[in-house]
């Protein structure tokens, strides 16, 4: 076997959300039996910037909010690939926030697992575009999740939380399944603390609702969704679960002609398409 | 009545306001001149708007082959008094105009005395008999077929094919206003063999006409090229529309992004699957480009950049041709990192280094910049047909489950002698690895450890300096000998081929270079200036950008003169040779060949 990097050592610490994140997503690789080469992980800037240097994959370190259309381009060039991209509550409600607006339009096949603490961490404690309302804060937090349903092509729209584990592995498969099923692009927000600069753990785990423990809750209904999650914030909770899940097909099997090879396996030399070459350029002759 | 004159070089305009279809005009013209063997060489000159604002489309037809306009226009078609206000002075002395008289006579001011004018209300018939004033066009182009003693079958038949496309309820109101416009010249005396002029019939083979843009779309895609991601800006739209058009019938991608910063992410994802990408855009979108830019520099990921450069600074003229993002394609960015900037000069180029610069790509892992300007980008010209049977791909280094299987290790960025690390693409088994842009270890594991650091810094730059001279050369014009010469990229490649030819029938012998390498200098360059007294670089910028880098490069800067022009309009081949004999340390070595000039 040839030696490949060592996922073993993190940069976080101990008590960090990310850790659970990283061992569901490994497990759920695992059980769901994705083979490591056929696995990308692109993570953006921040401590969760860090996740693809922990799992056995293919991984890449974007620029800062910009892992999505870096995952976009990797996702419509080799859909054969599972693909995760990951990143802060920073890289991808602030400096990415455009991105994530136009990813949910494309629908495109890959999980995004959004790692909230609600601070910027790294750069030790300033506020994020998700960090609680105070007297002193001149903005109102975001909710992606509110805004994936505002937008029409989401199928598949969930929140977890580090702090209740068994829901995070669930929405964690069903994300990856949602992906590899072609349907599209699976946005998954973990609510996952930072122990050192806004330890939310013990203020979450009492805010948290799982829409889905409600019976009645159709999560395939766009408009009630929204009511729902709408009504659950206002009363101070947090919508977790899978919060929306729509019918769609994933960008590449839209604009790929059917039974195409994928670009990053076609041939580049010029013989395999010269006849075309040389009808496009007598388009040009005079 | 006088013979008429056989014109071998036609310089033409058509303008009016934008959407009055100076285009259509042009491209029945330069189709029948194509038919006639000549070689052609078209531009436009918009304002950035849909409609409206003074639009002229402008062409060359030569029996020479010529690589820009000439310096006047020996005939102007004006569908209103502003396109005569703003170009009557450029038109030659003794040319024609055919003023649309429709909203009344021409006021000719601005004309030179000897300017013959054909008044035509093509407006006010092709709305009255026609419906529509689009038909003015169509009638036009009957006038301007006497004027150059064209039979009316050989006219209609370039028309029409001209007019291809157009559904048959349009294209013969077409015909219908061509016919009006024969009539009409009947009734101003231009009937057949009347007009001033008559156009040659040359042998020459079957050509390309094709502007920068899909030439250079077309070369990306011929090698392989089978992702590219945009966002539409002047002038370097038509790349992403040819490849929207051209790539997905060929099993690749072409995309419209939501933004520059997307488009150059974008492609960076798709080239680390081992799709050879490429992303462009122009000047302001460029700037915002260039994170993208150095972080495929760092992370060593291979990709192709298109800066088709219009005038700045900010979004400054859209339309206008300049070349002031040198700097910015070669220093541009946060950091230190290898890059390679090409400079084609005409269509021909463009193809070439497309290719060249997706295969360079691919063999250093680092990003390739494509310096356009407009005119390169937008005009188009006759060329000979792509060679592509010469085109190939290199494969660069890549890794697959056997050559692995063989290693103890593999980490991404192991560190070579070549600079270039072997890599194992995504989806290839046990090739697991990581891409970063932050300094890193040889796993991909980021580490600020002074020597890895270092290494790996030497690593990356190692890549130009083990590529030596092996990039594409420049193209030399006039006597190589000559004591004196002239240099310059892009747009001035056909005007300074040109200058150089006619200083050359004067007697004047100059050496005329177009490297089109331009970051690293090559020695080519540095060479062409050391064997020379003076050597005036030409170029479309205020602080003489050309000039510096080559100073920087080693080059001595008492010997090198400079001639600049950033008012959006390229040089004409007498203008420029005006100003290179103003250039008094040429005019003096130049004296002291003992030629008078």
């Amino acid at each position: 076997m040839t030696r490949t990097f060592d996922h073993t050592n993190t940069i976080w610490c101990a008590g960090c959300g990310h850790f659970g994140v990283r061992n569901t997503l490994v497990s759920a690789l695992r059980d769901l039996e994705v083979p490591p080469h056929e696995t990308m992980v692109l993570a953006g800037i921040g401590c969760s910037g860090t996740i693809q240097n922990n799992v056995e994959a293919y991984g890449y370190h974007a620029l800062h909010g910009r892992v999505l259309p870096a995952a976009l381009g990797v996702a419509l060039t080799n859909p054969h690939l599972t693909i995760i991209a990951a990143g802060g509550d920073g890289d991808g409600y602030a400096i990415g926030a455009g991105h994530l607006v136009h990813t949910f339009k494309r629908n495109p096949a890959m999980v995004y697992l959004l790692m909230n603490n609600a601070v910027y961490g790294l750069t030790k404690g300033q506020d994020s575009p998700t960090a609680a309302p105070s007297h002193e804060a001149a903005e109102q937090g975001m909710d992606g999740i509110s805004l994936g349903l505002a937008l029409p092509g989401t199928t598949f729209l969930a929140r977890a939380f580090t702090g209740a584990p068994e829901q995070m592995d669930r929405l964690m498969r069903a994300a990856l399944i949602h992906s590899q099923q072609g349907r599209g692009f699976a946005f998954l927000e973990i609510l996952s603390p930072c122990v050192t600069y806004n330890d939310t753990y013990a203020d979450w785990a009492g805010r948290v609702v799982d829409l889905e423990a409600d019976d009645r809750y159709d999560r395939f209904d766009r408009a009630k969704a929204f009511g729902r999650v709408h009504e659950v914030s206002e009363g101070g909770g947090i919508p977790t679960g899978l919060v929306f899940e729509g019918d769609g097909t994933d960008m590449a099997a839209r604009i790929m002609v059917k039974g195409t090879v994928a670009p990053a396996h076609q041939p580049t030399d010029v013989d395999a398409h010269l006849d075309g070459y040389r009808d496009l350029m007598a388009e040009y002759a005079v | 009545m006088s013979k008429p004159k056989t014109i071998i070089d036609l310089t033409a305009m058509v303008a009016g306001q934008g959407g009055d279809g100076s285009l259509t005009v042009i491209s029945i013209l330069t189709e029948l001149l194509a038919r006639r063997g000549y070689h052609l060489f078209t531009s436009r000159n918009v304002a950035s708007r849909i409609k409206g604002g003074l639009a002229a489309a402008t062409m060359r037809g030569s029996v020479a082959r010529r690589g820009c306009l000439g310096d006047s226009f020996d005939l102007l078609v004006a569908f209103d008094q502003e396109a005569i206000d703003l170009n009557g002075h450029l038109v030659a002395d003794d040319g024609v105009v055919i003023y649309d008289a429709s909203d009344g006579p021409l006021d000719r001011t601005s004309l030179a005395e000897a300017v013959k004018v054909i008044e035509v209300p093509f407006g006010r018939y092709a709305v009255r008999d026609l419906r529509r004033d689009l038909f003015k066009n169509s009638l036009s182009f009957g006038v301007i077929s006497r004027l150059l003693g064209i039979a009316q079958d050989e006219a209609q038949d370039c028309l029409t094919h001209a007019l291809r496309r157009l559904p048959p309820r349009l294209l013969e109101p077409n015909v219908r206003a061509f016919r009006f416009g024969l009539d009409f010249a009947d009734e101003v005396g231009l009937g057949l063999g009347q007009g001033p002029w008559c156009v040659d019939r040359v042998a020459r083979e079957e050509q390309l006409l094709i502007n920068g843009n899909d030439a250079l779309a077309f070369g990306f895609m011929a090698a392989g090229g089978r992702f590219y991601a945009g966002y539409p800006i002047t002038p370097a739209t038509e790349i992403l529309e040819f490849l929207q058009k051209h790539l997905p019938a060929r099993g690749g991608i072409a995309l419209q992004a939501e933004d520059e910063l997307a488009a150059v992410n974008m492609a960076i994802g798709a080239a680390m699957t081992g799709t050879r990408a490429m992303t462009g855009s122009s000047s302001p979108g460029y700037s915002l480009m260039q994170e993208g830019i150095v972080h495929a520099g760092s992370a060593e990921i291979p990709l192709v950049i298109v800066d088709s450069q219009r005038s700045g600074p900010s979004t400054g003229m859209p339309t206008k041709p300049e070349q002031s993002d040198l700097d910015m394609m070669v220093f541009g960015g946060n950091g230190e990192f290898p890059r390679i900037v090409l400079a084609p000069g005409g269509p021909k180029d463009c193809f070439d280094l497309a290719v060249t610069a997706t295969n360079l790509a691919q063999r250093l892992q680092c990003p390739v910049i494509i310096a356009l300007d407009q005119a390169v980008a937008q005009d188009a010209r006759t060329i000979p047909y792509f060679d592509l049977e010469a085109v190939e791909a290199e494969p660069g280094v890549r890794l697959d489950a056997a050559g692995l299987s063989k290693m103890a290790a593999y980490g991404r960025y192991q560190i070579t002698d070549s600079g270039v690390s072997p890599w194992a693409v995504p989806g290839t088994p046990g090739g697991m690895n990581l891409i970063t842009g932050n300094e890193r270890n040889e796993w991909g594991l980021v580490s600020t450890k002074p020597d890895v650091r270092q290494a790996m810094a030497e690593k990356r730059m190692r890549k130009i300096a083990a590529l030596g001279d092996d990039l594409p050369l420049g193209q030399r014009f006039g006597d190589d000998g000559a004591e004196v010469g002239i240099l310059g990229i892009g747009m001035q490649t056909g005007v300074m081929d040109e200058a150089v030819a006619r200083l050359q029938v004067s007697g004047i012998a100059v050496a005329g270079l177009q490297p089109r390498t331009l970051w690293p200098v090559p020695q080519e360059t540095l060479a062409f200036i050391a064997k020379r007294r003076r050597v005036v670089v030409v170029e479309h910028n205020v602080e003489g950008q050309l000039r510096r880098l080559l100073m920087g490069a080693g080059a001595n800067g008492d010997r090198l003169g400079s001639v600049r022009k950033y008012n959006g309009t390229p040089f004409g081949p007498s203008e420029l040779v005006a100003a290179l004999l103003s250039d008094p340390a040429f005019a003096d070595n130049v004296a002291e060949m003992g030629i008078v000039a």
